[in-house]
């Protein structure tokens, strides 16, 4: 019987992992993430996952031409720097924050409207551990609208 | 120890329910996108990828450019706002909060002022339908009396009501009710920009706004299969499919150019060009389609 109790104990952990991660991004778009975004107007549209060492998140969206866009990756501290680039539809890189000293945002602009793809990637850490870190990461995109 | 393994059983029945419906309620499985019509080249790397995300833009923007390219205010395209004492369901509620969303993004842009409060008012009665929290203030009559003159404050009133609405219902595992009020939106975006367009002199701009919208839709149906299973979601699909295929019938070339990054400003410009083959005739065929969807949203 004990064994059993053990077992189901065991069970009902793993099975609460979701709640743990889905807990661990609730509230954090809004409280970490938005206040950077400023004087852009949030999309309103909420890209939050959690993601481990060495995951990988798209966000895939339409830049118009003519307006102005910025784009904010904001993550937990625990996960470390996370890398994201700005590709077109036949993944070529267009930005790449490594190279701007893991900057967490960036603006864009475009002459035309098109399709992006926004790739997040959490790095794997120096230090080999047996769980790996995870954390919530956001992709937040806000606009700027433009009077003529 | 019997009543011990019961009160775990308890606790771990819902666990287990909780489990399957957060995933089902991911925006996009991977698994599920073998059959992507974005064509963005995913299979090489589809192992790697843990989550995708799908973003339509607001109908803020969609106003912004249709007036940007010289549309004229049409109040009389718009969903009236008495009808919404006859959206009592769920899904009509989300639907059609998302159709008065574009409906005071478009009285908004034109400095319509008390539409602009009408369709406010609405739209929070159909926020506290779906229990959704209101932030303190956010409808305050003081609020948008001091702000209703300024459109960029007004603008960050429907910015906050859309975002928190987004964000509540998405923490409170309630995607697809989000999901509704995106495709709410943006139908009516297309409707209103399908229908004061002047057919008999059209706007070369307006018409490609609409076209290139095909975009948009390319994601926004995307983001919808991640609800497959929602039945209502899946009433509306077909009409969303048939616009994509009149979208299809329009082309658009980019001619890709320099990508200039600013270091210091943080800044990169993409100076790509597109070329938009779309005669009148789409435009009509999509408007045909798009208020006959809008219809069954609206009714």
């Amino acid at each position: 019987m004990k064994g059993l109790v053990k077992i189901l104990f065991v069970t009902a952990l793993l099975a609460s992992f979701p709640i743990l991660g889905f807990s661990q991004c609730k509230g954090f778009t809004k409280k970490t993430c938005l206040p950077i975004l400023e004087p852009y107007l949030y999309n309103g549209q909420l890209n939050s996952a959690v993601l481990s060492e060495g995951d990988v998140a798209e966000l895939l969206l339409t830049f118009y031409g003519g307006q102005e866009y910025r784009v904010l990756v904001c993550s937990q501290d625990l996960i470390g720097k996370v890398e994201f680039k700005l590709l077109d539809t036949d993944r070529n890189e267009i930005f790449y924050n490594k190279e701007h000293d893991y900057t967490t945002n960036w603006d864009f602009n475009a002459n035309s409207t098109q399709q992006l793809i926004i790739q997040v990637l959490v790095p794997q850490g120096e230090t080999k551990t047996d769980i790996a870190n995870s954390g919530c990461v956001s992709i937040v995109v806000g606009f700027k609208e433009k009077y003529d | 120890m019997f009543i011990r393994l019961i009160i775990i059983l308890i606790f771990l029945i819902p666990l287990a329910f909780y489990s399957c419906n957060n995933s089902k309620n991911s925006n996009t499985d991977i698994n599920d996108d073998n059959d992507s019509t974005l064509n963005v080249g995913y299979q090489d790397h589809v192992q790697k990828v843990k989550k995708i995300f799908y973003n339509i833009p607001s109908p803020i923007e969609m106003a912004s450019l249709m007036q940007r390219a010289g549309a004229e205010y049409d109040p009389s395209i718009l969903n009236r706002i008495e009808s919404f004492e006859k959206y009592n369901t769920n899904s009509k509620m989300a639907l059609n909060l998302g159709v008065y969303g574009a409906n005071l993004s478009y009285t908004r842009m034109f400095d319509q002022i008390q539409e602009s409060v009408n369709y406010l008012s609405v739209i929070r009665k159909l926020s506290e339908g779906l229990g959704i929290p209101q932030q303190p203030g956010t409808f305050a009559v003081s609020r948008i009396e001091q702000n209703i003159e300024n459109r960029d404050s007004l603008l960050y009133i429907i910015t906050d009501i859309y975002a928190s609405a987004d964000t509540y219902l998405k923490e409170s595992n309630r995607g697809s009710t989000a999901a509704l009020i995106i495709l709410g939106g943006w139908v009516e975006a297309l409707y209103i920009a399908t229908s004061i367009i002047d057919y008999n002199d059209p706007s070369k701009e307006i018409m490609e706004r609409i076209a290139e919208q095909k975009y948009s839709l390319t994601n926004l149906i995307e983001l919808l299969k991640g609800y497959d299973n929602d039945e209502i979601i899946a009433l509306y699909m077909p009409l969303l499919e048939k616009l994509n295929t009149t979208f299809d019938k329009i082309e658009i070339i980019t001619t890709k150019a320099e990508i200039i990054t600013d270091s210091v400003k943080k800044v990169t410009s993409i100076s790509n060009q597109n070329k938009i083959n779309v005669a009148i005739e789409n435009i009509k065929e999509l408007k045909t389609i798009v208020t006959e969807l809008r219809k069954e949203l609206i009714k």
